[in-house]
């Protein structure tokens, strides 16, 4: 070869060299989203449903030494301040991103400071007042490919935003001129019109390999205006450009496989069935996780004869194509209202010597589905038990429900006399009389036409507020352990009496007859059920065993100051409440209590609290004016680690606040 | 054994209000709570008809709540209130309910509302009915435990 020749040859692979150093990276060989380098790039950690940190600098040690970093009050990101902050913010490169306000703007702040660098706000006029899902939201997405670094979220209004990172300025590149209008170019037409046809996502969207997948949401829905709504499908789009790649049909049309799950035609009309919830992908595989809501009409479904697939199961698709690898409905027939209400956690277990790619389903009903990621065959048996057969005119039941053989239940959800609080055996013969005007019985207890005279309606646990909802759960991939909160004491009343005709077309609609309060369910102000109220629990995947609970929260200032209870030793009692997000690091799990107290011996306030993750016992605590309205998460800058936490409930508006350790414990 | 630590910057805003409720409060203390029969059951089951109109299709018949609407009973609602006054409470429902048109409901609506919410939340009842002033309101403090 001539000299020249080699030269030019030598020249040309430096030319490569510098454009691989220099240009787009493929999604290919990037690296997964991780914490691994003290950053929290996706809304959970990871897109894998973790929300797992390997920092160790907060430790059992000094977790009570926790101070303030930072604080960051969101009230002017909106027409009016917000009590119900959900956001989980995203940290890279010492920028912290969150959604925000009850105008859902998106703000970015110095990550040591909290000083704000730059704030984005859609006014979305009468579309945004309509939404089903309005509010702060609970987050956003971060991509780059090394060179633009791109912020993407989803407003009230159920538009798709693409912002620079740096700027926060829209990008013009993507969809027209930086959004994507999420209520068109869905395969149906979103009715009544465009402006306030009900279809929204509060979550946060999430991006693997270049591809954003987008859930959809709806009002709540045990007392719809109509059986028909419109459906919620999930979509990919083309982070680059914003242009929709594939779209799956939660409720298939027909031809589809699925649509006779659907009987008398019903598919055609019935709607909801999004993912309100957060979507999980293994950027590895790459494979989506959806975890699927109820069908319309949370607990009547005699407008919708059949199973409804794809109605309350996990659905896993290709993430290029959006194609269904394998599904599981983990509810047939949904008429409790157990949408998946969490995030699906990817785990890489050991059972039985045998490594399995594994994803957990935390749920309401406070059982952790466990399959087989990759085939979709459950990790352990699940067995199809006989459920009892309800008596609704017009209501369709199935007559089976899977119920897994390992791991067992973490939540309690049923209900029975001996469940019933017994702190006296005065306490207990009047929980025995308000019980006694329902009807009660194990999971999947049917619900029931409310009767004036009784019974008023299935007392049930677990649906609506009751085992893990939102906040999800986390993994630890050290210990392959699943660490999740559920509530145990929150009763849903599963009763239906027929809507007014101005109301709503179902034929039944949750409600109480007879009125005058009767759905009060307490006992002189006291749960109507035995404590624990909620727990925190570790369940390890590798064996399917529960390896620790404990009662999760202070025990609440109505039961500890009653006054039937002077005297009494009662262990701390944990809260009911489902919103308590968990964070896993190194040696600790995170979460804060659900509820406010003021026990004797500190102000009033709601505590987050630190537990040694091997033993569950608890290592250390610290008082927040509010409780924790969000999952927390953490990252390192500048040496230091951070814990950010959204509070807000009740008087208390919603605001960011950071904790590190002071200067000198570090 | 269990132990906690205050974070002293945390609750300097919180301490703040503290001292300006204080100050309110010597002028115009708030001489009752929601254990004093501050409602009427008329009014409660005024209140009844509005709530299964206007807020059960969210926050449940039970006043359970539901996935996005919180509970309005028990003792995470009493929890979070506990302390308050019923002006707070009032005002908060005012400023943000419905959801979809914020401050649209008409101030008597809204007090018989909490007069319902009291009631479920087993209050006792009395003769005469909640003032819907916010004045009158702030007389009166929620308390989860009788005093």
């Amino acid at each position: 070869m001539a000299p020249n020749a080699c030269r030019v040859i030598r020249e040309l692979s430096l030319l490569t060299v510098l454009l691989l150093s220099t240009t787009n990276v493929s999604a290919q060989t990037r690296p997964p989203f991780s914490t691994t380098k003290g950053e929290w790039p996706s809304y959970t950690g990871d897109t894998r449903g973790s929300r797992y940190s390997p920092l160790d600098q907060i430790t059992a040690r000094n977790f009570n030494s926790l101070e303030v970093a930072w604080r960051f009050k969101t009230d002017s990101l909106g027409p009016r301040p917000e009590f119900k902050l959900e956001s989980t913010p995203l940290m890279v490169g010492g920028v912290l991103y969150a959604t925000a306000g009850t105008g859902r703007a998106v703000v970015a702040l110095d990550a040591a400071t909290g000083a704000q660098r730059w704030v984005h706000r859609e006014d979305e006029g009468p579309r945004g007042a309509a939404a089903p899902r309005p509010l702060s939201g609970r987050g956003l997405a971060y991509w780059t490919d090394g060179r633009q670094e791109r912020i993407l979220y989803i407003t009230p209004g159920y538009r798709l935003i693409a912002l620079d990172a740096k700027t926060g300025a829209t990008i013009p590149s993507f969809g027209t001129d930086g959004v994507v209008d999420l209520k068109t170019d869905i395969d149906q037409t979103i009715l009544p019109d465009i402006v306030t046809g009900e279809i929204g996502f509060q979550g946060a969207p999430v991006v693997g390999r270049d591809i954003i997948v987008i859930g959809a949401a709806f009002r709540e829905g045990t007392a719809p205006r109509s059986f028909k709504n419109n459906k919620g499908y999930i979509r990919g789009f083309d982070v680059r450009t914003g242009k929709r790649l594939w779209i799956f049909h939660t409720i298939p049309k027909q031809g589809e496989p699925g649509y006779d799950t659907w009987e008398k035609g019903s598919a055609e009309y019935t709607g909801n069935t999004g993912v309100w919830t957060q979507i999980t992908i293994d950027e590895e595989l790459g494979l989506v996780y959806l975890p699927v809501e109820s069908p319309t009409g949370d607990y009547y479904g005699g407008h919708r004869p059949g199973n409804n697939l794809y109605g309350e199961s996990i659905v896993c698709l290709d993430l290029r194509t959006g194609a269904k690898k394998w599904h599981y409905q983990i509810v047939h027939h949904p008429i409790w209202d157990f949408d998946l209400a969490s995030a699906p956690i990817l785990a890489d277990i050991t059972v039985g010597g045998r490594a399995v790619k594994s994803v957990a389903v935390p749920t309401k009903q406070g059982i952790l589905y466990v399959f087989d990621r990759v085939t979709g065959k459950p990790v352990w048996p699940f067995e199809e038990k006989p459920v009892e057969k309800g008596d609704v005119p017009g209501e369709w039941y199935s007559p089976t429900q899977p119920m897994p053989t390992k791991p067992p239940a973490y939540a309690k959800n049923g209900t029975s006399v001996d469940d019933l609080v017994d702190f006296t055996p005065d306490l207990k013969a009047q929980a025995v009389a308000i019980a006694s005007r329902f009807k009660l019985g194990p999971i999947f207890t049917p619900p029931i036409v409310s009767k004036a005279e009784g019974p008023i309606a299935t007392l049930a646990r677990g649906p609506t507020n009751g085992g893990t909802n939102w906040p999800g759960g986390a993994y630890d991939p050290e210990t392959h352990t699943v660490y999740v909160a559920s509530s145990n004491s929150a009763p849903s009343v599963l009763g239906l009496v027929q809507p007014a005709k101005d109301r709503s077309d179902m034929d039944w609609v949750a409600g109480i007859a007879g009125g005058g309060g009767r759905g009060g369910l307490t006992v002189q102000g006291l749960p109507l059920f035995k404590p624990p109220y909620g727990t925190m629990s570790a369940i390890n995947l590798d064996r399917g065993e529960i390896t620790w609970q404990v009662a999760h929260g202070e025990t609440p200032d109505a039961v500890r100051n009653h006054e039937a209870l002077k005297g009494l030793t009662i262990p701390r009692t944990g809260q009911p409440g489902f919103i308590v997000g968990t964070l896993v690091t190194k040696t600790l799990v995170i979460a804060g209590d659900p509820q406010v107290t003021e026990p004797p011996g500190r102000p009033r306030g709601a505590m987050l609290r630190a537990y040694d993750k091997k033993t569950g016992a608890e290592v250390g605590a610290v008082l927040l004016p509010a409780p924790t309205s969000a999952s927390p998460m953490t990252y390192s800058l500048g040496g230091r680690q951070y814990i950010v936490v959204a509070v807000s409930g009740g008087p208390y508006s919603g605001e960011f606040i950071a904790l590190r350790l002071p200067s000198a414990e570090r | 054994m269990r132990r906690f630590a205050m974070l002293a910057v945390v609750f300097a805003a919180p301490v703040l209000v503290a001292a300006v409720s204080r100050e309110r409060s010597l002028s115009r203390p708030a001489t009752r709570t929601v254990w004093d029969s501050v409602y009427s059951a008329a009014q409660a089951a005024r209140g009844e008809t509005a709530y299964v109109a206007a807020c059960a299709r969210c926050h449940a018949a039970s006043l359970g709540g539901g996935d996005e609407a919180p509970p309005l009973a028990g003792t995470g609602f009493l929890g979070n209130w506990s302390g308050q006054t019923l002006a707070d409470l009032h005002d908060r429902i005012r400023t943000t309910m419905p959801s979809d048109d914020p401050g649209t409901f008409a101030r008597p609506l809204i007090t018989d509302v909490v007069a319902y919410m009291l009631k479920v939340n087993g209050f006792p009842a009395g003769a005469a009915g909640l003032p819907t002033t916010t004045d009158s309101l702030k007389e009166i403090i929620v308390r989860a435990s009788k005093p």
